[in-house]
């Protein structure tokens, strides 16, 4: 069979294990299933900038933390419907992204302290306005979404919606990053200055990546406030960022698949090493450097040498792009 | 009113003051080694949490400092032998790594120091206050450490513009290769640097201790906040290092007098200024 059927044969055999998953597993493993797939998002939302773009941001629970915060304050205490409450999440969030989207104006290390500072910003927000956003407490008894007549009644039910949700932005993803625009990213992350001196007004574009992929983040948020029931400055702080950085380069950067392949490896691993080690937060920090150290390409880039080395004379897909 | 504000002023020129000693190491690592170190915070709260037992098990606040400072010495300087050294001027790769690496200290120190927040004791001739002229009062302690740091920025400054080993320095930071090929060993500058880079971060987590406390979660607040004073300032600055502390530093006292709950947007507004005016800080270099 070529490697394109293989591929083919492989993808469907997900799709059908992902949707058949609540026959096999408990609720424990849904709401792991669940989880991996939003935080999937969140760090498919950071790889728009450091796969494609190249620019590593260190700040996108900032978008995903204020859009959860938006969903939850008006859901709770406005009873105001999913229908309304949802796009305002993703609206809130995506709108901090324009004003956050000025870190474009730099590049590499200045890029990932700005974003960093920036997404500290707001954790220090939740954090302190406790008035408005329930302090250390957050805000809690989210309930779950429902659209008029339609309401979701269980975890299991939940879990469609956001493999729904994710599946529809895992295809719009892939035509974002084929078209010319997607195309030019990656022009602008191989060589910016050759870019310009194409025509390309390399600001602008890299601006409006940034805004698309706040917008991602900010509908991982909303997915993931209704998910958990609630939120609080946790969702905002700096390790829920790099976290997601570091399931996209675990998974592979730069592909569609990575970032979900990552979320499930880094938060399967945190499950399974808390479950018995009580450093858990340790052994996330060894997952690090262990990625750096011995992985750099991360789970596809992995895949891509041992094929090398298995069947030589064939392009790895990390190499062949 | 006036005195409320100039009391502010104070808070915010002693914050200044710690600041500069985190924000000072961190610019100049990455000046010299074009080395991103996200684990200089973890090096503050590790130095403040082993000064602290050095102090209760000594009582010499001094001794506290030295010990803080040291321990985080020798542990820089395995991470620069065993890990830095092995990734090369990959920026991304240095990121994730040092973030590994904080995580690995905040976890071990909550293991050992536990959940709760620890205050350094303050030597027993810096306790109390001091009357300053116009009828203020002032906590000795912040006065005593605004000195510090501004010696400590007198003797660097000095130290990197006006000696011959500062120049040397200074032409690493420009090009290394030159400076290696006039048959400095590059090596051992590099080593001195990031012995006091590490040395600056744990003293500062045992002087930052006694007023800030230690607890879970200060390494990245210490951290992130002296990236703003690197931002602000310019990336491989001294001088930066020193204005953008300053800047800061009273920007985060006013804020916290004059809108406790949004104190940390204020930090905001200087970035957002600096982006749009001159987005490689007020020091910074074209890289």
């Amino acid at each position: 069979m070529s490697l394109a059927g293989l591929r083919r044969l492989g993808a469907a055999a997900a799709v059908a294990g992902l949707l058949a998953l609540p026959e096999v597993a408990g609720p424990f493993w849904m709401g792991l299933a669940t989880q991996m797939s939003i935080f999937g998002l969140l760090a498919l939302a950071v790889d728009l900038l450091l796969g494609h773009a190249g620019l590593f941001s260190a700040g996108h629970a900032a978008f995903f933390a204020v859009a959860a915060y938006t969903t939850a304050i008006l859901q709770v205490r406005h009873d105001v419907p999913t229908a309304l409450a949802a796009p305002a999440g993703l609206l809130a969030g995506t709108l901090l992204g324009a004003l956050f989207g000025l870190a474009v104006r730099t590049r590499g290390v200045y890029f990932i302290l700005v974003t960093m500072a920036f997404g500290y910003v707001v954790w220090g927000v939740a954090h302190r306005w406790s008035s408005f956003t329930g302090g250390d407490n957050g805000v809690t008894n989210v309930p779950f979404p429902a659209l008029g007549p339609l309401r979701v009644a269980s975890h299991t039910q939940y879990y469609y919606v956001v493999l729904g949700v994710v599946a529809l932005c895992a295809l719009g993803y892939r035509v974002l990053v084929r078209s010319p625009f997607g195309l030019t990213l990656r022009g602008i992350k191989a060589s910016e200055t050759r870019m310009r001196s194409l025509g390309v007004d390399t600001g602008r574009h890299l601006y409006v990546a940034f805004l698309l992929s706040a917008a991602l983040a900010s509908l991982a948020g909303v997915l993931y406030v209704y998910y958990n029931r609630f939120v609080n400055p946790v969702a905002a702080s700096f390790p829920v960022s790099v976290e997601a950085a570091l399931m996209a380069i675990v998974g592979g950067t730069g592909t569609l698949a990575g970032p979900f392949l990552g979320a499930v490896v880094v938060l399967g691993l945190r499950n399974w090493v808390s479950s018995f080690f009580e450093l858990y937060a340790a052994a996330m920090g060894l997952v690090f450097i262990a990625t750096v150290l011995w992985a750099p390409g991360g789970v596809v880039g992995l895949a891509g040498r041992l094929r090398a080395r298995w069947a030589p004379g064939a392009v790895s897909p990390a190499t062949a792009r | 009113m006036i005195a409320a504000a100039v009391l502010q002023a104070l808070n915010g020129a002693s914050l200044a003051a710690l600041l500069f000693l985190v924000a000072s190491g961190f610019t100049l690592t990455f000046g010299l080694m074009r080395v991103v170190n996200m684990a200089h915070g973890g090096y503050y709260l590790l130095g403040g949490y082993v000064g602290l037992t050095v102090v209760e098990v000594t009582g010499s606040f001094g001794l506290g400092v030295l010990g803080g400072g040291g321990a985080v010495v020798l542990l820089g300087l395995l991470v620069d032998r065993l890990l830095l050294r092995r990734i090369g001027e990959n920026h991304l790769a240095q990121v994730l790594l040092t973030v590994g690496v904080a995580f690995v200290i905040g976890d071990v120190a909550l293991r050992i120091w536990g959940g709760d927040s620890l205050k350094v004791p303050v030597p027993p001739a810096l306790r109390g206050a001091v009357a300053l002229p116009g009828g203020l009062v002032y906590p000795t302690y912040r006065l005593a450490l605004l000195g510090l740091g501004a010696a400590v920025a007198t003797v660097l400054w000095a130290l990197y513009r006006r000696t011959q080993l500062g120049a040397v320095v200074r032409a690493g930071v420009d090009d290394r290769e030159q400076v290696s090929a006039t048959g400095v060993n590059i090596d051992r500058l590099f080593l001195l640097v990031s012995a006091l880079a590490s040395f600056l971060a744990g003293a500062a987590g045992v002087v930052g201790g006694a007023f800030l406390t230690l607890y879970p979660g200060a390494e990245w607040e210490i951290l992130i906040v002296a990236l703003v004073v690197v931002i602000v300032g310019g990336l491989g600055s001294l001088e930066g290092a020193i204005v953008g502390a300053v800047i800061v530093g009273l920007l985060d006292a006013y804020g916290r007098w004059l809108l406790p709950e949004f104190s940390y947007f204020v930090l905001f507004g200087p970035m957002a200024v600096l982006l749009l005016v001159r987005p490689r800080g007020l020091f910074g270099r074209e890289a």
